[in-house]
Formats: C-alpha cells, sequence, structure tokens
C-alpha cells in the first residue's frame, strides 16, 4: 500500500499504476448496462503504448465485457448500453459519431474460441485487409506473409495457403485469427482469453507470440488463468463484480498485491 | 454390493427393453420403405423397359412417360428456380437482419403456416391469380401451362427453403459474426460473403429437400400445367407431369396403364430417394470440413 502510494497510484479509482509507457486507451468513469443490469461500474483504468495489459478476476466479474466495449463489437447486440469516456489517440470511441470501421481497424480483437473463415488460409488473411486497402496482386501476398510470419505461422502453412483454414489445428486457427487481426495493422490488439481452447504446446506458443507482438502493438488480454497473466503481462487489473479492484504493475500484484480482495483471489481463497 | 448388482441388472433389462422397442419402430419405417419400392417395381417391372422413357403417354398402353418426365422436370426446375433466390433472400433476411424483432417472428409463423397449406389450395390460388387472368389476354382460350405450374411448385418449395436457410444461418456462430464486424467488415460483405458461405451446404440440402418435396406434388399441377398428352417443351403449353399421369393412369380400368402407372411410381421414388440422398451427402461433406 504505501509502495504503491509511492508509485503513485490512486487507491480510490485505481486508474493509474506508475506511467510505465505514454497511455494509448483512457477509460474514465465507465457503466455498461445489459438489458438494465448494471454490469461495469465506473470503471477508470489508463492501458499503457506497446505494453501488455492483462483484466483477471472470476467469472461474471465484467472482464470480457470490459475488453469488448474497446472495440464496441457489443453494439451488434441490441439492448446494450455503454456510458463513460474510452479516449483512443484523444478521441472519445464512445462517441456515436465514432466511426466503427475506423474504430475496427484501429482495435483488432482475438476471440476464445478460433474462428477462422470458409475460405482458404490465404483468404482469411487478405479478406479484412481487401476490405480497407487497394493493394496490386504482389503487394497483398508481401502483406499477407508478412501477417503471418508475424503470428508465428508462417513455416507451417506457407506450402498450403490454398487450403481451407478449417483443415488446420485449433493452435494454428488460432494464430491465423491473430496474423488476420494484425494484418490491418492495428494499434490495439484485444485477445479475449485466446488459449482457453488450446493445449498446452498450442498455449506456450501464443504466449511467446505476446511477448513478441508488444515491441508493436498495445496488447489488452482477458484471462482467467492467473499464471498466464503473470507470465505475460506487464501489467495486471483485477476485477471482481463490475468494478476495477486494482491495477498494477504485474509483479506488484502477484507478489504485495495492495487490497485484500485482489489477495484472496490470487491466492485462490475465492473465485 | 448384491443391491448395486441388483441396480445393475434392472438397468440392463430396461437397457435391452429400449433397444429392443426402436429398433423394432425403426424396422417398422423401413419395411413400408422397402414395401413401397418392391411393390413399385414388382407390379411396374413389365412396363420397365427402354419405351417408358422415349414414347409418349398419347399412345396408351403401347407408349411410355416420356412426355410426363421432360413435364416434370421442367415444371419442376421452373418453380425451384423461382422459389430459390425468393427463398434464401427471405431466409437470410429472417436469420440476419431480423432475427428477434416482432415483424420478423410474425413473418417466420406466417411462413411456418405456408409450410403447412395444402397443395391443392396453393393449385387454385395459383389458377385464380395466374391462369385465370391470362385467360383474359388470349380471348378466352384456356391458358393453362407449365409457367403456371411452375408458379403453383414454387409456392410450395418457397416456405421449404426459406424455413432451412433461415435455420442454417442462424445455426452458423455468432463468433463468426464477431470476428468479421471486428475487421471493419460491414454487415453486407459478412452476409453475402461470409455467413451464407459457411451456410452453403445446409441452404444447398434445403434447395435439394424442397425439389424432392415438389417433384411428387399432384394437386397443386392439375388447375395449372393441366396435363398434355404430347410430348412438348414449351412451358407455355399445358404439360403433363410424372405424379398427375400416375394418378390418371391408376384411375384408368386398362390394366396396361396400371402398370405403366407403376413403373412410373418406381422411376419417381427412385429419383426422390436419390435427391434425398444427395442431400445427405451434401451435408456430410460439409460436416467433415467445419470440424
Amino acid at each position: 500500500m504505501t509502495e504503491s502510494a509511492a508509485a503513485g497510484i490512486h487507491p480510490q479509482s485505481a486508474a493509474t499504476p506508475a506511467p510505465i509507457a505514454p497511455t494509448k486507451l483512457k477509460v474514465r468513469d465507465l457503466h455498461f448496462y445489459y438489458n438494465g443490469f448494471h454490469a461495469l461500474k465506473g470503471i477508470n483504468m489508463d492501458i499503457p503504448e506497446k505494453k501488455v495489459t492483462a483484466i483477471i478476476g472470476p467469472s461474471g466479474c465484467g472482464k470480457s465485457t470490459l475488453l469488448r466495449i474497446f472495440n464496441r463489437i457489443y453494439a451488434i447486440y441490441p439492448k446494450l448500453e455503454a456510458k463513460g469516456e474510452i479516449v483512443l489517440d484523444g478521441e472519445n470511441i464512445l462517441d456515436s459519431s465514432y466511426s466503427m470501421n475506423r474504430l475496427r481497424s484501429k482495435v483488432g480483437m482475438v476471440f476464445q474460441k478460433p474462428v477462422p473463415f470458409p475460405m482458404t488460409i490465404f483468404e482469411n488473411v487478405a479478406y479484412g485487409i481487401r476490405h480497407h486497402e487497394k493493394l496490386s496482386r504482389a503487394d497483398m501476398e508481401i502483406r499477407v506473409e508478412q501477417a503471418l510470419r508475424s503470428a508465428a505461422l508462417w513455416d507451417e502453412v506457407k506450402d498450403k495457403l490454398k487450403q481451407s483454414a478449417l483443415g488446420l489445428s485449433g493452435g494454428q486457427q488460432q494464430r491465423l485469427c491473430i496474423a488476420r487481426g494484425i494484418a490491418l495493422k492495428p494499434e490495439v490488439l484485444l485477445l479475449d482469453e485466446p488459449t482457453s481452447a488450446l493445449d498446452p504446446i498450442a498455449t506456450g506458443r501464443i504466449e511467446q507470440l505476446v511477448e513478441e507482438l508488444k515491441s508493436e502493438y498495445t496488447i489488452v488480454i482477458v484471462t482467467h488463468n492467473m499464471q498466464q497473466a503473470a507470465r505475460c503481462s506487464d501489467l495486471t487489473a483485477f476485477m471482481y463484480l463490475g468494478e476495477l479492484i486494482e491495477f498494477d504493475r504485474t509483479e506488484q500484484i502477484f507478489t504485495k498485491p495492495g487490497k485484500k480482495q485482489t489477495e484472496d483471489y490470487i491466492t485462490g481463497r475465492f473465485g | 454390493m448384491a443391491s448395486s448388482s441388483f441396480l445393475y441388472t434392472k438397468r440392463r433389462i430396461k437397457n435391452i427393453v429400449a433397444l429392443t422397442l426402436s429398433v423394432i419402430a425403426t424396422l417398422i419405417g423401413l419395411i413400408f420403405l422397402a414395401w413401397i419400392l418392391w411393390e413399385t417395381l414388382r407390379q411396374g417391372v413389365g412396363t420397365l423397359k427402354p419405351q417408358l422413357f422415349t414414347k409418349i403417354t398419347a399412345y396408351g398402353e403401347q407408349g411410355g412417360l416420356a412426355n410426363a418426365m421432360v413435364g416434370s422436370l421442367i415444371v419442376n426446375l421452373i418453380g425451384i428456380l423461382i422459389a430459390t433466390p425468393i427463398g434464401v433472400l427471405a431466409g437470410t433476411w429472417l436469420a440476419e437482419y431480423a432475427n428477434g424483432t416482432k415483424l420478423g417472428e410474425s413473418i417466420r409463423f406466417l411462413n411456418d403456416i405456408l409450410l403447412s397449406a395444402p397443395s391443392i389450395v396453393l393449385g387454385l390460388f395459383v389458377y385464380t391469380i395466374v391462369v385465370l387472368p391470362t385467360t383474359s389476354l388470349t380471348s378466352g382460350s384456356t391458358t393453362f401451362s407449365g409457367w403456371a405450374g411452375g408458379v403453383a411448385l414454387a409456392l410450395i418449395a418457397l416456405p421449404v427453403i426459406v424455413r432451412t436457410s433461415d435455420e442454417m444461418l442462424r445455426l452458423v456462430p455468432s463468433t463468426l459474426r464477431e470476428a468479421s464486424l471486428s475487421l471493419g467488415i460491414p454487415q453486407w460483405k459478412l452476409t453475402t460473403q461470409i455467413l451464407i458461405r459457411a451456410a452453403r451446404s445446409g441452404i444447398i440440402t434445403g434447395v435439394l429437400l424442397a425439389l424432392a418435396r415438389i417433384s411428387g406434388e399432384t394437386a397443386p399441377l392439375l388447375f395449372t400445367a393441366f396435363g398434355n398428352n404430347y410430348m412438348t417443351f414449351n412451358p407455355s403449353d399445358k404439360m403433363s407431369s410424372l405424379p398427375q399421369m400416375i394418378y390418371q393412369y391408376a384411375n384408368d380400368p386398362g390394366e396396361g396403364l396400371h402398370a405403366i402407372a407403376w413403373a412410373g411410381a418406381f422411376v419417381l421414388t427412385m429419383f426422390v430417394l436419390l435427391l434425398s440422398l444427395a442431400s445427405r451427402l451434401v451435408l456430410s461433406r460439409s460436416k467433415v470440413s467445419h470440424d
């Protein structure tokens, strides 16, 4: 507690750990309602640029909900409402005038289960690019290769780019989804429990990939696996019942948490 | 120990009884299918010769069913060509744009009513809105035609296609929608290029099943395609069809005509069976590629 205070943390808002990088996403007084149910209660947090921020907490605490507001994917369902501010590069993305198209090309997302499109491996990556940019065939091939290389998938698929993506293994499909996301050159990459459907080896590869990608992207990862948060994040946010309980450097959260609830959760006393 | 082995025996007996009953139920269903195929084959085998496929019904007992088969193919094709685009589009609208809305729910309900509407009613409906008005155009001569028959069959196929397209699209996991929209892809591209592709095999199966359904219909053709004893490839003419010829020949006192009707029934049943098998094949292939 005293150490955190010294590091510049305001215990009430839990919003600002000692700045380790410029803020990329600034969340202010964010509330979210599911059909009238108050799911997020006044979240404040500053997500730093080109770092990995993990969000942990028990099921139903609102961690995925929070992530799904960052690219406003929640908006495709009726009766969901977000109030407050999320500032990305100086603009509030919750503003109704903020273009979804622009937001989603800046903020990419990878989901819990891998969801390849029913197309070839090449097309899976090229499809999104084609919608945002007009590229020549050769440029497109370069772009697809770059994306697949960044997602550490190129060597495994370079000889079968014309085959259906549905034939890949679960871990490969998930890396394909990451490639598809980073092919659009987003600034922020949201990962919603990206390894919960994968085996330990595939999980290890994804975590390694997250480590490599953070030099270029701001990454926010939701996970219910605390070891994963400890292994691959710089900052960790602990959420409980729709509130942000604590947000600090990962080593701080896992060694000297400032709040009793955080300590109870990470030591396995509830959750 | 004793009580657990007693429980185990009891469950084994229950299991055997349940299994036996379900096998019997399956056999009863299969027996009738085999019986129908066997009976149509046995009764029609005498006339199941090349001339069944080459000669027309005008020759009566010395003829075949060539004109009825051609008529059936053309009228069914018109029906399915009208119903498929409308049905797939309507199903897409229901699943992707109107899902959960009051209007969507009402239209889905109305479609289910149309699905179970008696086919004779649809035949009379088309007689009233297509055959009768066009009669006035041709200075009073009757305008029964393959086109009118096709429209009547389209009305039967339409709700089947709407229903299957709707259901198949709703089976596509919502994560696929979220993943596409997350890439900034607009709804129309998502629908036409990803969702329809993901649901494609299910939609094709729906169309094949609709085709199987309409190829056995007699009632809607009586007042629309009417029937024709001569060969015609022109849908503006009256047209014959297999189910209708079977109906007419079965009502005829002539023994020879009965045999031709049986042979026609066999051909028709085999056609429907093959369509069903084809639709199973399409579906099973897609399962392999989805997992």
